[in-house]
């Protein structure tokens, strides 16, 4: 693939060629830019040693990473292919109970299957069953659009609930659910074994080894999804997503590319169940619809988590996940630690409500004033630090519905 | 964008370097020291205890679906609390209450027991089924003793798992052997059981099954899960089976529904609930005329029991908390408080006011007495309930509460006999 085309990729065949660049600005922003990255990367790693003993705040940020993977796989498949899906839920508990069917020791319980297959290729394999499962429901998918292929998707979590109940050798059943095998990577166990190193005088247990496990699977799916949305897969989704005779006549296998996209989506919600698994050391089935790990509750906070962080990008993604999964957490540990919303004893205004509202808010608000999201934001503000870099005019392309021109696919930058 | 490649290509190893800088600053320690220490009195301490208090935690649900009970549970804890520290406290130390609220959410509480649990010695009370297969495993690993507000039999394989009061399974056969006893249900008839899918239904329906395998009966099973709202359909069902009572595992509202169809359909047949089946505020609802056939059979006495204790509890909380729903929780939640008063004085006798200490308090108890909140409490055989009593109370508008005690600590031979799915021996 030349360069050329890959500068150009996704652009509307009308559109204007990019802009010549301003000698220079290139790279003064590389330095920053490098600068940043190195500057996240190191906070990241060093997150449990700043927290030190205060693990609920690595808790919270384990489960953002969760939502962050989640997030990444739905972002690709509704903004980048252009497909609605209501099934991230469902891929998150298959993960979740493959991973703890793989995985499972065997001499356990009678009444548990368990294949005691070493836990990163339990990992994998998860990972792939998703996949397939994902395929399966491709024919479903490649014939619905909008919302009717969103309400045919919805049916994949009432069939999870059903499942996840009837399939007790499996699941475990909704009364005491069963507990995933603790991760091991080479002999090396993700749990409080000794002796633990430390780290900066930190000990690295149980929570700190997730944390950079988790941190790990997150920036592999981070970089595997950027890597997508540049490549020829990319463009071929936004090709799809934005005229399926067009992409035909340009030579895009449509039912494929649809599939295509549906499997990758279901792989990465299935690494976040087995995430979500390993996270609460449980795996369990819920006992209704409504409330639960994989429930409809689920399916609406990782469609907030999409829409927030701008629909197709994945950086945005990672945002929408920390406002989503993060606020509430946050605000409870907050309420513990300093008081507030002491007085809502019975009833009234107390963390779990407020939390609500400001998700809710933060929806509506980027509905209405930035279609964009979170990506728009960003690349609006990455603009105002190198002004001659950036075309002025938006490229046109989707947006969230108020059909906002600014667009999120082709600069993994914003 | 080969620039950008290349810039790309940069960060990746800025990233790398930093991170390989950070981990050549990586050390290793096998040991921690043990931070136990002997503290006034010459009394063994850990967590939560100083010299001059106890911290016992409170993780409840005063946001979630179960908020009215859940919040009186929280103030049934506090004002036990209270009692204690006005009467000089436990081993010189005053009661200290760390209350957290998850909002019936498994996620929600496992980000805040971390929080909680370095400040805490063990948990007063612990609300929910989701949220205590969530922390099971924390629980063991920090070796924290909990006292749940949920009561399946299920959860018994947990030695951190300090039980209040029966369980589930108990409560129907009880219940089934007290209706029976009053004439209201005889030998290989067919009775209807209706269950939500899961712990608490899952475990209610081991019971009525146990009670019919004994008495020849025929157990007609109906499972729902918990947000279903209509339940005339099955008891119409039901109705067809012939059934000459029903028994509930189900929430408040599906009480209402059933009891409401039981009348409609002119069944009328005598209906037995767990003790969340029956929410005081059914009474205001259009199900009320419907609700007389309802007899709930439960641990620890209804509101508005003559049991003195519960009396003296019920005006303590009407004085503390004007306006606020009367139900069975502040009996509940005093309770928990005086059971975890038990264990503590006992482990103060010891001398070992560690976390380990009180595990060896718990198991060493075996008639712990509540003032008949509960039955006599035996905690010497884990895996099995401590107590297999139950009060039945019967629906009646007048009553402070929604419902009159016909039945105090009731101990049917079936449930002397009947063997819970973790008991040994």
């Amino acid at each position: 693939m030349s360069e050329v085309v890959s500068e150009k990729a996704g652009s509307p065949p009308a559109a204007p060629p990019a802009q010549p660049r301003a000698a220079g600005a290139r790279p003064r922003r590389n330095r920053i830019k490098i600068a940043a990255t190195a500057v996240l990367v190191l906070f990241l790693v060093l997150l449990p040693i700043l927290v030190g003993s205060e693990v609920a705040y690595l808790k919270v940020a384990q489960y953002i990473l969760i939502g962050a993977v989640g997030g990444i796989g739905l972002t690709l498949l509704v903004g980048q292919a252009g497909q609605l899906s209501l099934a991230h839920p469902f891929f998150l508990l298959v993960g979740a109970v493959s991973y703890a069917v793989l995985a499972g020791d065997p001499e356990e319980s009678d009444d548990l299957v368990g294949l005691g297959l070493p836990p990163l290729l339990a990992l994998v394999g998860a990972i792939v069953i998703c996949g397939l499962i994902g395929l399966a429901f491709a024919p479903v998918a490649g014939r619905l659009r909008g919302i009717y292929l969103g309400v045919a998707s919805l049916s994949l979590v009432f069939l999870g609930l059903w499942l996840g109940q009837s399939l007790e050798a499996f699941t475990g059943g909704t009364s005491s659910g069963r507990t995933p095998p603790t991760f091991e990577l080479f002999g090396f166990p993700f749990s409080n074994a000794e002796p633990s190193p430390t780290l900066f005088g930190v000990a690295i247990e149980k929570q700190q080894r997730l944390w950079y496990l988790f941190l790990v699977l997150a920036a592999i799916s981070y970089l595997l999804a950027r890597g997508a949305v540049d490549s020829r897969i990319g463009r071929s989704w936004r090709a799809v997503r934005d005229n399926e005779a067009a992409a035909t006549a340009m030579g895009v296998n449509v039912t494929r590319v649809k599939a295509g996209a549906f499997v990758i989506s279901s792989a990465f919600a299935g690494l976040a169940g087995v995430m979500t698994a390993l996270w609460l050391d449980l795996v369990k089935p819920d006992e209704n619809e409504f409330t639960g790990s994989y429930s409809l509750t689920v399916s609406i906070a990782f469609l907030a988590i999409v829409i927030i962080g701008g629909l197709g990008s994945v950086p945005g993604a990672v945002v929408g996940a920390a406002v989503v999964f993060g606020l509430q957490q946050f605000f409870l540990l907050g309420a513990n630690e300093f008081g507030w919303f002491a007085d809502a004893e019975f009833g009234g205004l107390n963390a779990v409500v407020l939390s609500a509202f400001v998700y809710g808010a933060a929806v509506v608000l980027v509905v209405l004033f930035e279609p964009g999201g979170a990506a728009a934001v960003g690349r609006r503000l990455v603009a105002r630090l190198s002004p001659s870099d950036i075309p002025s005019a938006p490229r046109g392309g989707r947006s969230t519905p108020g059909s906002e021109p600014e667009r999120n696919d082709d600069d993994p930058t914003a | 964008m080969i620039l950008r490649r290349r810039a790309g290509r940069s960060a990746t190893l800025a990233a790398a370097l930093a991170s390989t800088l950070v981990l050549a600053a990586c050390g290793s320690t096998a040991d921690t020291p043990a931070d136990t220490a002997a503290g006034a009195g010459g009394v063994k301490t850990d967590k939560g205890v100083t010299d001059t208090t106890i911290t016992l935690g409170i993780m409840g649900d005063t946001s979630g679906v179960f908020k009215n009970l859940g919040a009186a549970i929280n103030a049934g804890n506090q004002l036990w609390a209270d009692d204690v520290n006005a009467a000089g406290g436990i081993c010189d130390r005053t009661i200290q209450l760390e209350v957290v609220d998850h909002g019936y959410k498994a996620d929600t509480a496992k980000t805040l027991y971390p929080q909680l649990e370095p400040k805490i010695l063990g948990i007063v009370q612990l609300l929910g089924s989701p949220v205590l297969a969530a922390l099971k495993q924390n629980l063991i690993d920090d070796n924290v003793t909990a006292a749940p507000a949920s009561w399946s039999s299920e959860i018994l394989n947990n030695p951190n798992i300090m039980m209040i009061g029966t369980t589930y399974d108990l409560e129907v056969i009880n219940g089934l052997a007290y209706l029976q006893q009053e004439g209201l249900l005889a030998d290989g008839a067919t009775i209807g059981h209706i269950y939500i899918d899961g712990e608490y239904g899952g475990n209610g329906l081991k019971g009525s099954k146990y009670y019919a395998d004994k008495h020849g009966m025929t157990v007609k099973e109906a499972k729902i899960t918990s947000t279903d709202t209509d339940l005339t359909n099955i008891v119409t069902g039901l109705r067809g089976d012939g059934v000459t009572a029903i028994v509930l595992t189900t929430t408040p509202g599906q009480t209402a529904s059933a009891l409401a169809a039981n009348q409609a359909l002119g069944l009328n047949v005598p209906v037995l609930g767990n003790n969340p089946t029956f929410d005081p505020a059914l009474l205001q609802s259009p199900a009320a005329g419907a609700l007389g056939n309802l007899y709930v059979a439960a641990s620890s006495p209804p509101f508005s029991s003559q049991t003195p204790k519960a009396a003296a509890v019920a005006k303590a909380y009407k004085e503390a908390y004007p306006g606020a729903p009367l139900n069975a929780g502040t009996n509940v939640g005093y309770v928990e408080g005086l059971v975890w008063q038990n264990v503590l004085t006992k482990a103060c006798e010891n001398g070992d006011m560690t976390r380990a200490g009180i595990q060896t308090a718990l198991i060493s108890l075996t008639a712990v007495d509540t003032e008949d909140l509960v039955g006599e409490l035996d905690y010497s055989s884990p895996g099995a309930p401590p107590t297999r009593g139950v009060y039945i109370a019967k629906v009646d508008p007048a009553a402070e509460g929604g419902v009159t005690e016909v039945a105090t600590v009731f101990t049917a031979p079936e449930a002397e006999s009947y063997k819970a799915p973790f008991q040994e021996g």
